[in-house]
């Protein structure tokens, strides 16, 4: 085989790789980003931060949020949800971001399963 | 030991078929429900003696053994892969499942398959729900970004949503009984009901008979019953290999095409449907040595 198509077959096993574990990686965060309450099941994202944010800026103690299921949630102490959801965001897009710089600076594919 | 009523508590199933040794798998199953989610562990099996004879430690993982005699009327077969190379057609004994109600010692029970090998707690979200049925709907594949969208989504091209008896939590509750003895009718009565739901294969299969159970109870329409499992069930298929399992790290050799092509997966802290029993087998005898 022609060397120039070899290097690049080699190569685009390696983006597959690397491609899948990227798409495994944000399935992880954003399963992480799930948030439990009150009988509420919460997708932890920018539009429910920015929400809540713009609730407690408005000086409500609490609110009724819908979660996934479009069940009504009563938060009583909504600046400790929102702390506890900024945390879990924080968290996980650190985590992420480590995850995802580990796969990238890795060249083989043996690097990036770490085998 | 001593059950309160509140009890909640792992299921698991295990009935051997002669070369698939699930009473095996079962206590690696709840080896790592004991070490992500602290539960105690009931197992339904028909082999209670092979199981201790043979794996006098599973105590430390088991603590409730349920006896049951097999009463899968007849004996249906299908296929069992090894990879894409190997395939064996073996005995497929899964009729005992729609019995969950009845066989769990506990209040609150999750029920999983045996090669659902967890890698996380987020299945202790179960108890933080107001549900009394949670289910998983939709796998993701582990090879999601190369293979074929497979069928996941529908128990047939032209029918309804599929829901995996994978994994499901419920709470005791005359909803939940009803719940199961349609299950169990659905199962009595079969080929009625693969007929009306286009399934073209033969074989009981229990996510398919919880699936029309679903659809009958929800008034045959979309809704948002039943609510599903807590965080993601990822699925390996039986052409995939298991590479090796380090801890909370699973790697994979995925085929992904069928002719021979293969993508390495790694997966770690993650909830992984193994269906290859083969090479799962292979992989909990290297992990028994120690025990």
């Amino acid at each position: 085989m022609d060397d120039r198509l070899e290097k690049a077959l080699e190569f685009s096993n390696y983006m597959i790789t690397l491609n899948n574990q990227r798409s495994l990686i944000h399935e992880k965060f954003l399963e992480n980003c799930i948030h439990y309450v009150n009988g509420g099941k919460f997708n932890i994202n920018r539009d429910l931060i920015n929400f809540c944010h713009t609730l407690v800026q408005n000086n409500q103690p609490s609110a009724i949020l819908l979660d996934e299921n479009n069940t009504p949630i009563e938060i009583e102490e909504l600046q400790e949800f929102l702390d506890d959801i900024l945390n879990i965001y924080s968290t996980n897009t650190n985590a992420y971001l480590v995850k995802f710089n580990e796969a990238k600076k890795n060249k083989s594919i043996e690097g990036i399963l770490d085998i | 030991m001593t059950l309160k009523k509140d009890d909640r508590g792992v299921l698991l199933f295990a009935l051997n078929n002669g070369e698939i040794d699930y009473v095996k798998q079962a206590i690696f199953c709840a080896k790592k429900v004991k070490e992500h989610l602290n539960l105690p562990v009931a197992l339904v099996t028909d082999s209670a003696d092979y199981l201790i004879d043979k794996f006098p430690f599973c105590k430390k993982y088991i603590d409730i053994v349920i006896e049951t005699n097999d009463e899968t009327p007849t004996l249906q077969k299908r296929n069992f892969l090894d990879g894409i190379y190997t395939i064996k057609k073996l005995l497929w004994k899964n009729h005992s499942r729609p019995d969950c109600y009845e066989l769990t010692p506990f209040n609150e029970t999750i029920v999983l398959d045996v090669d659902y090998i967890l890698g996380n707690n987020s299945l202790l979200n179960c108890f933080k729900t107001n549900e009394e049925f949670l289910i998983y709907k939709t796998p993701t594949d582990i090879a999601k970004t190369v293979r074929n969208k497979q069928s996941f989504e529908k128990i047939s091209d032209r029918s309804i949503d599929m829901w995996w008896a994978t994994g499901f939590y419920f709470k005791k509750s005359p909803l939940m009984e009803m719940y199961f003895n349609l299950v169990k009718h659905i199962k009595d009565n079969w080929h009625y009901y693969r007929l009306i739901y286009q399934i073209p294969n033969t074989n009981y299969r229990n996510d398919f008979s919880f699936s029309i159970a679903i659809h009958i109870l929800r008034g045959f329409q979309k809704s948002s019953w039943p609510a599903q499992m807590p965080g993601n069930m990822y699925m390996s298929t039986d052409a995939d290999m298991i590479h090796k399992i380090d801890n909370n790290k699973i790697t994979f050799i995925t085929d992904y095409n069928h002719n021979g092509s293969y993508l390495g997966v790694s997966i770690e802290d993650s909830n992984v449907h193994i269906m290859n029993k083969f090479s799962l087998g292979r992989m909990i005898d290297k992990e028994f040595e120690n025990e």
